[in-house]
């Protein structure tokens, strides 16, 4: 028999002798507790707390601050049918909590009673007999060569204020902030509430009977100091708001875009910011560079033509242009001492002789009268459109003026006797 | 607007900011006997510049002074702090100086009439705001505003001295009204910031009639407004608001000094702004939002602003819009203005914003600007003929529009923590001159106290209505800064520009701020 023959009729054998260590070995132990779920996988976005975005990036990290979890915990196991435990067997200061500043989680003491351990002295912890209750089954990165110590656990506290059991006397449960934990095994930052979420039930104005959920910003958020509605700044970072939050994202073009924001709701704003804020711009005595650019005092006439920016969204044109634009000579109405030789516009047979076309000062003045008004008072446009002045008759009225002219005349006719006397004829037609 | 005598500028803010830090030091010293909450905050700059006329002609040397103080009590009825329900009362104010001191005294001089300029001030003292604030008494139900004070809406920016109450109902609906006299430039501690435009008006109280016709007196202006807004509802917002002023006193219709029109003051009291507002805020978390707003004046008979904003959300990190914005100038009733022919505005714009990164965010777009042109035949069954220059060829209106304007703009910024870069680009192209350019600035914040900040700009402009006016301008600022209590910075900057058209200029600048709070 070849060698060949033998080792092929062995084979069966040898087959059986090599399984069997390894049916006698005991199965690895897979350790649960250490993610959400077990192998880490991505938490569905049904067992996210309400309001959470799909894909989801957690709660805010200014809220609620990143924390460092030591401990290895599976909440499915302890609250299964096994065990038996509920939210309340390890949380029950949550049922009385007030306060987004009380502690939460289970003292040592508290899982004593199944793992027999001992935490009642933090500082001689004594393990329990069985595997469960050694230090390292729950404490993660435990090493007894490390004199007895543990990892510190970091759960900083939320920057927000929260009544737990006035939550919970309204029968609002647990999952409805913090999703089905009840179903994960670690249950991290990511089961913390989300602000869309609350806003399912806080939707109520102020004058909503007391304890209602108010929709008001200060009604979660930490009260801000000295008139602050409330606090923005924390150690975790600055509050701004979401996108979804009156379109409000603070994009890098929101100093563009702002207005509609601030006009359909200033109040909005005032929860974080003072009118100090907005004045600097809107009424302002100091040029913004993140408004206008260095240099903007020389490229600000083509600006104001263009009025790409609207000048008078934070300067009175009859006040603070043309204080200056007298001064310096730019204006017909300035002191002589002030009169600047030059011709600020274009030649006359462009500017003022007719016809009107681009370039003349009527059709100038037609598209963006407010760029007149910046340098010249009524009186300039009066000499010549005035119905006396020396050129009577150019009428500068828009078309149809005549068929609605009653009703400024009623409410106000003080324009009218600016170019017109009193006695003229043709105001009988807006009289 | 007060005068204060040459060389005598700053006394008077003295006294008032004196008086404002003798209500401070009360505020902070009760503060201590009870549990509410006061700051005193001071904004001063100091700037150095010379300001040159656009032929070099002329050269105004701005020495300027503007400083602030602000005063700010809160939680007077001493309401236990982290209680959204309790009702707050506060009170704020702040004064400001504004002090030029480059001003020469014969410009503010009225014996000195080749010099005078009316309107100008050495040195303007005004109280920004300065009201006491009740909310959410009566269970909520109730709030109110007594003093001077801000109203923003779709009506605009505006500022009134009086008494605002409001009543937020349980019924998502809340209440406003407010009454009172609107702040006017030329009245003791006023700016004329808030007043509607169109009209030249000041104190000329030490003038003779004769000198400046055209100037106007300031006089009271009563003003009243209502609105209605949603409550509660965080998705959905919109407001209506309704505000009428009054222009009262005498008005000098006859702007000639030289008798041209027969003299006449016309007084009375008359309308001199009226206007309706809405404006709407709807957001669908997962899919985007819609915003807009529109004015309507009775005094002129029109919509004169629609504006609105499609905006769509693409993934967590992308937003795109649409923006229509439609705009006709309007003016204080007493201006003549409101009468001239106007071609309104029709913006269209495309924007996107991109989070590439939590800390960096980049947003661009560009518009289109559409002219409305005014083809309306006059009806002139009484036309102009009567006058003595009348020509019907004048009265033609352009038969068709000008050419579109349009633009667009790029913005990006980078934040990390200490450093903050940021960059803002636009060109915008018209008729009317053509700008384009860019500036980059940064700051970056040494062991929390020591500010460092830089930026630099490069401009392209081009003047169509005046040729030779076009130029390159290249311009950079540095700044240091120190941060010598958590609220108090002191910082320095020296501003550098150039371009061929007036050479080289400087600008320093010097800012203190500081904020105390008990």
């Amino acid at each position: 028999m070849s060698t060949v023959k033998l080792l092929l009729r062995l084979l069966p054998l040898l087959v059986i002798l090599a399984v069997i260590p390894v049916a006698l070995a005991e199965a690895p132990v897979a350790l649960h507790g250490l993610a959400p779920l077990p192998d880490d996988q991505k938490v569905p976005h049904r067992m996210l707390p309400p309001g959470a975005d799909d894909p989801d990036d957690g709660p805010s990290d200014v809220i609620f601050p990143t924390q460092q979890l030591t401990l290895r915990f599976n909440h499915g196991k302890h609250v299964s049918k096994d065990i038996g435990a509920t939210c309340k067997t390890c949380h029950a200061a949550a049922y009385k909590s007030r306060s987004a500043q009380d502690t939460l989680l289970p003292k040592g003491e508290v899982c004593d009673a199944c793992h027999s351990s001992d935490h009642t002295n933090l500082a001689a912890v004594k393990p329990g007999d069985d595997a469960t209750g050694q230090c390292g089954y729950c404490h993660q990165g435990y090493k007894a060569s490390d004199g007895n110590a543990v990892a510190e656990l970091q759960m900083p506290r939320a920057n927000l204020m929260f009544d737990h059991q006035g939550h919970l006397d309204r029968n609002i449960g647990c999952a409805q902030c913090h999703g089905t934990i009840d179903q994960l095994e670690l249950a991290t930052r990511d089961q913390l509430p989300r602000m869309q979420g609350c806003f399912h039930c806080h939707q109520m104005p102020d004058s909503a009977s007391r304890g209602e959920a108010k929709g008001a910003c200060d009604t979660c958020h930490i009260r801000g100091e000295r008139g602050a509605r409330i606090k923005v700044m924390f150690a975790s970072g600055t509050l701004k708001p979401p996108r979804w939050l009156h379109n409000s994202e603070h994009t890098p073009d929101f100093i563009e875009r702002h207005k509609s924001i601030a006009a359909d709701d200033s109040q909005f704003c005032a929860n974080c910011h003072k009118e100090d804020f907005c004045t600097d711009c809107h009424d302002g005595r100091v040029r913004p560079r993140t408004i206008h650019p260095n240099d903007f005092i020389n490229m600000h006439p083509i600006e104001a033509r263009m009025a790409t920016e609207k000048c008078q969204s934070c300067h009175r044109e009859q006040s603070f242009c043309l204080d200056c634009h007298m001064r310096v000579g730019v204006s017909e109405s300035g002191p002589p001492n002030a009169k600047d030789s030059a011709r600020f516009h274009p030649p006359k047979s462009i500017w003022s002789d007719p016809p009107r076309r681009p370039g003349h000062h009527a059709a100038e003045a037609q598209r963006n009268l407010n760029a007149c008004v910046s340098c010249h008072t009524e009186r300039d446009c009066v000499v010549c459109h005035g119905a006396m002045g020396v050129g009577a008759g150019f009428d500068p009225h828009r078309g149809n003026f005549a068929s609605s002219c009653a009703n400024q005349f009623r409410r106000n006719p003080r324009p009218c006797f600016t170019c017109h006397e009193p006695t003229d004829g043709v105001l009988a037609q807006c009289r | 607007m007060r005068r204060p005598v040459p060389g005598k500028a700053n006394v008077p803010a003295l006294y008032l900011h004196a008086g404002l830090a003798g209500a401070a030091v009360v505020a902070l010293w009760s503060g201590s006997a009870r549990a509410m909450d006061s700051e005193v905050t001071s904004d001063t700059t100091a700037q150095a510049y010379d300001l040159r006329s656009p032929t070099g002609e002329t050269v105004l040397t701005r020495r300027r002074l503007t400083t602030t103080m602000g005063v700010g009590v809160y939680n007077l009825l001493d309401a236990p702090m982290g209680d959204p329900h309790a009702a707050e009362l506060s009170f704020r104010a702040r004064l400001r100086y504004d002090a030029d001191y480059g001003v020469a005294g014969s410009e503010v001089d009225p014996n000195n009439p080749n010099a005078l300029t009316p309107g100008v001030s050495q040195g303007l003292v005004d109280l920004m705001y300065g009201y006491v604030e009740g909310r959410r008494f009566m269970h909520g139900w109730l709030g109110f505003k007594l003093g001077r004070q801000y109203v923003t809406d779709a009506l605009g920016w505006w500022s009134f001295d009086g008494g605002e109450v409001n009543v937020t109902t349980p019924y998502f609906v809340k209440a406003e009204a407010y009454a009172g006299l609107e702040q006017r430039g030329g009245l003791p501690l006023s700016s004329s910031r808030f007043e509607s435009d169109g009209i030249w008006r000041g104190n000329r109280s030490r003038y003779d009639p004769a000198q400046y016709p055209q100037f106007q007196p300031a006089t009271l202006a009563p003003a009243f407004g209502v609105a209605l807004e949603s409550a509660g509802v965080n998705w959905l917002h919109g407001r209506l608001s309704y505000r009428r002023v009054y222009d009262t006193g005498g008005s000098n219709t006859s702007e000639f000094g030289n008798g041209l029109y027969t003299p006449v003051v016309y007084s009375g009291t008359r309308i001199s702004s009226d206007r309706l507002g809405y404006a709407l805020d709807l957001n669908l978390k997962d899919y985007g939002g819609l915003r807009g707003g529109v004015v309507y004046d009775f005094y002129d008979n029109e919509v004169t602003q629609l504006y609105g904003t499609l905006e769509g959300y693409i993934g967590k990190r992308v937003t795109v819009s649409a923006d229509y914005d439609y705009y006709v100038p309007t003016f204080d009733a007493d201006s003549i203005w409101n009468f001239f022919a106007g071609e309104p505005m029709n913006d269209l714009g495309l924007r996107a914003n991109v989070d590439v990164t939590d800390r960096i965010s980049v947003a661009g777009g560009g518009h289109v600007r559409v002219y409305g042109v005014d083809t309306s035949p006059l009806s002139t069954a009484t036309s102009y003929s009567p006058y003595p220059n009348y020509s019907p060829t004048f009265d033609i209106f352009p038969g068709n529009g000008h050419p579109f304007d349009e633009g667009g703009n790029l913005s990006a910024r980078y934040h990390g923590g200490a450093t903050l870069v940021s960059l803002r680009g636009a060109g915008n192209f018209g008729d009317a001159g053509d700008r384009v350019g860019a500036d980059v600035a940064a700051q970056h914040v040494f062991e929390t106290r020591y500010v460092a900040s830089v930026r630099t700009g490069l401009w392209q402009w081009q003047d169509n209505l005046r040729p030779d006016r076009d130029a390159t301008s290249y311009n950079y600022v540095l700044g240091l800064g120190y941060r010598f209590a958590p609220r108090a910075q002191a910082t320095f900057e020296w501003e550098h520009d150039m371009n061929r058209l007036v050479g080289q200029r400087l600008r320093l600048m010097l800012w203190l701020s500081v904020a105390v709070g008990k």
